[in-house]
């Protein structure tokens, strides 16, 4: 029985629904759903910039109120991602500050935001409330300011990993008295001093502060006045850990801690100094996530600070932890989900800690409901792999980086490709995944063959011919995107896997063997794909056919072209014979 | 105590706590357009009396003070809800109509979560909607949506 609700009655089933993938289902069931679907959206996510225009996007969607865009590819945090690349936001302002007056969030990834744009951001949308730039840049503290002085219903700031050039901690003084929204404030990457009354000024006359990431420069002494005026904070990270031993610093620190009942996160804890943790022992029952990446402390230390926290949910912590560290945290924390271990020091040459495979088989066997893992590690072997696989079949992320590029198993000298194999096997739920030591194409036909709800896919170092990567994408059905670097792959697996890369967002290559020949040919095969040849070695045009390209970045995409492409950046298509010439 | 009538001509009679649940009726009421017996012409009998089944139980519930009396209306809720597909549709209506915002509610989330996590082909089959979009206009949106949107 075919039903037809009046406008108003399908906008409110439609007001029920949320997901953007329930949302693009809607909007294909028939011409009313899409008129009514889209004049009812209010958020949209945009995965990467170049996948569509402003344009395109303002047309269709007329009264969006929330936007989340990413830019630059992952490797960009590697420094893959030459500058000057692209990923400029300003176009989008543009467009929105015409298309969506009541524009009230934006959440911008990876992109390069000028001082201009976060001036016409905050000139543009009345009830703007909510910007998040994560390892963004391009901006300066001059933005932030104007950021701060005219949104006047501002909830959430947070600039996590962003780059900024920090004029000076002034800023904040822009944000006027009249402020009392905030809900979230992260300012943990800025370098310089804020300004110490301002800030404590804001954070007390904003009831509803539940998140507050200091910056390193704001000293341990001045950390209970700020508790003391948000004992309600939800998540705190503070500035850098470290005073002078003094008893009467350290009770106020305690006191302070005590009466922030409902901290359930922390972070920060630059340079901290031992003798300060137990200040905050009192509220660790309750902490469920842990961000000691900058703690520069012992093993010991972290294993007196992580036994404190039997409901811990995310650790990040450097390798100074230690496999008996480790193995304290999988006695102690078995509600434990997410794991992230960074090196101290990644560019040494002999190992500092004593911190092997044996650390992260401990936390698999012993928690539960571990997921999520990122592991920076000198050796690793395939025994080790596989009793992680099969303690945690319920792995969805496993990022393993073995810091020595094409290490093999120390025990047996063995590639690495049957440890990993265990763990696309018996992980049937992995959708995130980052290899490294040595590994063959037999790794990759394991991937193929077990890893079908893999989504991303990260290599380096790997492989020893096209095999490799047709296995990949031949057998990965849920890929969605590729990563690669410094890898024996060439023409013959990309186009004969052509029409695949229309089922990914993107495709990244560099360091491999791709030429320049095969780049243009994909480009002439695959007009829906940008196929961009990044080269900084000089125009293309000259090149031989066979000459391989440095870097190449694929991306399907409903916008065609871009248009905002750097000397370095040249698009593959019909025309590229012409333009280049 | 009020008098309604619906479109084929039963009539209930409902307390004035209950009337004033549906705000297009109270609204009547305030104006003093309703006499003793208030015509419903868009809502049969079968239906009104579902609407007004379920305004009688919420108005008696009150508000749900503690967990266990609010469980319980949430159950029974869900029970209200469990009928055919046409019913449910007409219940819609109804509530539209009459301006009774949680059943509104009610009904068009029961009407969503059958839509969620189902595929356009799905959603189509189980509203027995046709898809009036050509091949080409089908594509290029679906194009659109898996590139550009998600």
């Amino acid at each position: 029985m075919a039903y037809s609700f009046p406008e108003e009655v399908l906008e409110h089933v439609f007001s029920f629904i949320h997901t953007d993938k329930d949302r693009n289902s809607i909007s294909v069931v028939c011409k009313s759903w899409y008129a009514v679907e889209r004049w009812s959206r209010r958020r949209i996510f945009v995965g990467n910039c170049y996948a569509v225009s402003p344009v395109i996007v303002t047309r269709r969607f007329p009264e969006l109120r929330s936007v989340a865009l990413k830019g630059k590819p992952h490797f960009a945090d590697f420094n893959l991602v030459p500058e000057g690349w692209g990923g400029d936001v300003f176009p989008w302002i543009a467009t929105m500050a015409r298309a969506y007056p009541m524009l009230e969030e934006l959440r911008l990834k990876r992109m390069v935001v000028t001082d201009e744009s976060l001036e016409l951001i905050s000139r543009s949308f009345k009830n703007f409330k909510v910007l998040v730039l994560s390892s963004c840049e391009g901006f300066s503290t001059d933005g932030l300011a104007a950021i701060a002085a005219n949104c006047r219903n501002l909830r959430e700031l947070d600039l996590r990993e962003s780059e900024v050039d920090d004029l000076s901690g002034h800023w904040l003084t822009h944000f006027p008295d009249s402020c009392t929204s905030l809900v979230s404030l992260n300012i943990s990457c800025l370098g310089s001093e804020v300004s110490f009354s301002a800030l404590e000024r804001l954070v007390g006359r904003c009831p509803n502060l539940r998140t507050l990431r200091l910056n390193r420069a704001v000293p341990l002494e001045r950390l209970p006045n700020l508790l003391r005026r948000a004992p309600q904070l939800v998540e705190l990270g503070t500035g850098a850990y470290s005073a002078e031993p003094r008893p009467e610093v350290f009770s106020s620190l305690e006191g302070a801690f005590g009466s922030c009942k409902e901290l359930k996160s922390l972070s920060g804890f630059w340079d901290v100094v031992p003798d300060y943790l137990p200040s905050i022992y009192s509220i660790c029952s309750g902490i469920t996530s842990l961000n000691l990446s900058y703690a520069t402390i012992q093993s010991p230390d972290l294993i007196k600070l992580v036994t404190q926290c039997p409901n811990l949910q995310r650790l990040w912590v450097l390798d100074y932890i230690e496999d008996s560290g480790l193995e304290a945290l999988a006695a102690h924390c078995k509600d434990l989900q997410e794991l992230r271990v960074f090196p101290s020091e990644p560019y040494g040459v002999e190992p500092n800690v004593a911190l092997t495979e044996q650390g992260l088989v401990s936390v698999s066997e012993g928690c539960p409901k571990l997921h999520s893992v990122l592991y920076f590690c000198r050796q690793m072997t395939n025994a080790a792999l596989v009793s992680i696989a099969k303690n945690r079949p319920n792995m969805t992320r496993f990022r393993l980086c073995i810091i020595e590029p094409q290490t093999p198993d120390y025990q047996t000298m063995e590639p690495l490709d049957v440890g990993f194999g265990a763990i696309v096997e018996h992980c049937k739920e992995l959708r995130r995944l980052s290899l490294s030591g040595l590994l063959t194409d037999r790794m990759f036909d394991y991937i193929g063959t077990h890893a079908k709800k893999l989504e991303m896919l990260s290599v380096a170092f790997a492989g020893d011919s096209d095999l490799g990567l047709h296995h990949v994408l031949f057998g990965c059905e849920s890929l969605r995107k590729l990563e690669i670097r410094d890898c024996p792959f060439g023409d013959k697996a990309l186009l004969a896997n052509a029409a695949k890369l229309e089922t990914m967002r993107s495709l990244w290559m560099s360091s491999c063997s791709v030429s320049y020949g095969a780049c243009k040919l994909l480009g002439q095969k695959m007009p829906r794909l940008n196929v961009e040849v990044i080269d900084e070695r000089g125009p293309l045009d000259s090149r031989p056919e066979s000459c391989s390209v440095e870097k190449l970045y694929i991306y399907r995409s409903v916008a065609g072209p871009r248009r905002d492409m750097p000397q370095f950046v040249s698009t593959m298509d019909e025309d590229s014979e012409l333009r280049l010439s | 105590m009020i008098t309604f009538k619906s479109y084929d001509g039963e009539t209930f009679d409902i307390d004035e706590t209950v009337a004033v649940e549906l705000k297009t009726i109270k609204h009547m009421m305030e104006d003093g357009c309703a006499g003793n017996e208030i015509p419903v012409p868009n809502v049969t009998g079968k239906i009104l009396a579902k609407v007004i089944e379920y305004c009688k139980k919420h108005v008696e519930s009150g508000k749900a003070e503690d967990q266990a009396a609010s469980d319980d209306l949430k159950a029974w809720d869900a029970d209200f809800v469990k009928v055919d597909q046409a019913t449910l549709f007409d219940i819609i209506l109804a509530a539209n109509y009459l301006d009774i915002k949680s059943l509104l509610d009610l009904t068009c989330q029961t009407v969503a979560d059958m839509i969620k996590g189902k595929t356009p082909e799905e959603i189509r089959r189980t509203f027995g909607i046709t898809n009036d979009f050509t091949p080409e206009e089908e594509e290029g949106i679906r194009r659109e949506n898996q590139w550009a949107f998600e």
